[in-house]
């Protein structure tokens, strides 16, 4: 992802943590991952390497785990860190478009 | 003298989908309606089809807190303009509250004001209640006990969705109002003769609470809850909106009140999608016949409660840009 892109990501993470309720706090390193700390736990994310069938690497303390969109790190980042959330994906289909 | 029906409910809890119907009933023509919504931009008036026997104003902002002279104004000027015959001779006035209103100021002032009074007279309230949401709504939402309560008729929406439960909200309903008579909307469809109110008899008891300012009932406004609206100058792609969606749900549930829409989906042009959603609860998206005006923005409205803007904001942002890289790989990959 470009650098505008990755400042963007980073953005979102951080805004993520505060609607969520919960203090953190979220930087970006010179090789291109997001740090975020929160609730005692640090977790990476960057961008998976193209070899792999992901978008995106989670890490959470040394466990790194694939996603393969920004809604799955979000999915997985909430899930590491809101002890209160109850994972519940929703999918959204939608009818084809009108020809 | 035009009789006056003013028609609330909770955010999604159908109303605009019954008045669209109610519309179309040939009793209901020569109609003029007034939306209150509560946002920035408003998207109802959009969504109901208008024919040259009708007439639609709208007013944003909560008119239950601020803007009761805006209703009135709203009602003075819309008389001066049939007068003039600038407008359809309508008989009928229709009062779409927003889904936050409290209802209870809307009719004092529709009782009460010297210079409406002598034309305009209030014929009725109907509250639209969700049966799929509705008990936990009237849980957390003080308000939708209000609106409950003050109703001349209350007409339970969406019934279909309701797997059980619905005796219990019955229940529920003739406990907080034992006078409002109980109707079923069936998609929206309702017998119009449900809006002919004898207000002589229903309103009295209210009617005389409210101009006394005696009622027991307290002033309620959840200041929690907030609207933003999410405008998008160029097409979004369908993948983009499903996404924006499920993360919306899933990280909101039930602090989102209500999220609807217009949106130019990329693939669809000349065909706008309207999208309703209620807490976890998306309605099956709509594609309209064609775009209601010029305006071919996308506009999203959320109203919720502890969501940020910003946040909102950048979640649709970034997948934007992750579906359009996504998008652009594959047309690398596939060259």
């Amino acid at each position: 992802m470009s650098d505008p892109g990755k400042d963007i990501v980073a953005e979102l993470l951080a805004q993520s943590l505060i609607a969520w309720g919960l203090d953190g706090a979220v930087q970006t390193t010179s090789d291109g991952a997001i740090l975020l700390s929160c609730n005692g736990r640090n977790i990476r994310v960057q961008a998976a390497a193209p070899n792999l069938p992901f978008r995106w690497m989670v890490t959470v303390d040394h466990h790194a785990r694939g996603a393969i969109s920004l809604v799955a790190v979000l999915r997985r980042l909430r899930i590491a860190l809101d002890p209160n959330y109850a994972a519940n994906p929703v999918h959204v289909a939608f009818p084809r478009t009108p020809s | 003298m035009i009789g006056v029906l003013v028609l609330t409910g909770f955010l999604g809890s159908g109303k605009t989908t019954l008045l669209r119907h109610l519309l179309a009933q040939p009793q209901f023509s020569r109609t003029a309606v007034i939306i209150n919504e509560f946002g920035e931009i408003g998207l109802d008036h959009e969504l109901i089809e208008t024919s040259t026997d009708h007439f639609i104003a709208l007013t944003t902002g909560c008119l239950c807190c601020k803007l009761r002279s805006d209703l009135i104004a709203t009602l003075e000027d819309m008389l001066r303009r049939r007068d003039e015959g600038a407008v359809p001779a309508f008989t009928r006035v229709v009062i779409e509250t927003s889904g936050l209103a409290d209802p209870a100021p809307i009719l004092q002032t529709l009782m009460t004001d010297a210079n409406l009074a002598g034309r305009l007279m209030f014929s009725g309230l109907i509250t639209t209640v969700d049966a799929f949401n509705g008990a936990g709504t009237l849980e957390r939402e003080a308000i939708s006990v209000k609106q409950v309560a003050l109703a001349d008729r209350l007409i339970l929406t969406k019934s279909d969705l309701a797997q059980s439960g619905a005796a219990q909200l019955g229940a529920r309903l003739a406990r907080l109002n034992r006078l409002a008579p109980l109707f079923t909307a069936d998609h929206g469809c309702v017998d119009p003769n449900v809006f002919e109110i004898d207000s002589s008899n229903t309103s009295a008891k209210w009617s005389r609470e409210l101009v006394s300012g005696q009622s027991d009932l307290d002033h309620v406004h959840d200041c929690k809850i907030q609207t933003w609206t999410i405008v998008r100058n160029e097409p979004i792609h369908a993948v983009t909106l499903s996404l924006f969606l499920e993360a919306l749900a899933e990280h909101c549930g039930a602090d989102m009140l209500r999220l609807k829409g217009i949106v130019h989906i990329a693939q669809s042009p000349d065909r706008p999608a309207v999208i309703h959603g209620v807490q976890h609860v998306f309605h099956p998206l709509e594609w309209l016949p064609r775009w209601p005006s010029e305006d071919r923005r996308s506009r999203i409205v959320v109203v919720g409660r502890r969501i940020p803007r910003r946040w909102i904001e950048l979640l649709l942002t970034a997948i934007q840009m992750e579906v359009q890289e996504v998008g652009a790989l594959t047309m690398i990959a596939n060259a």
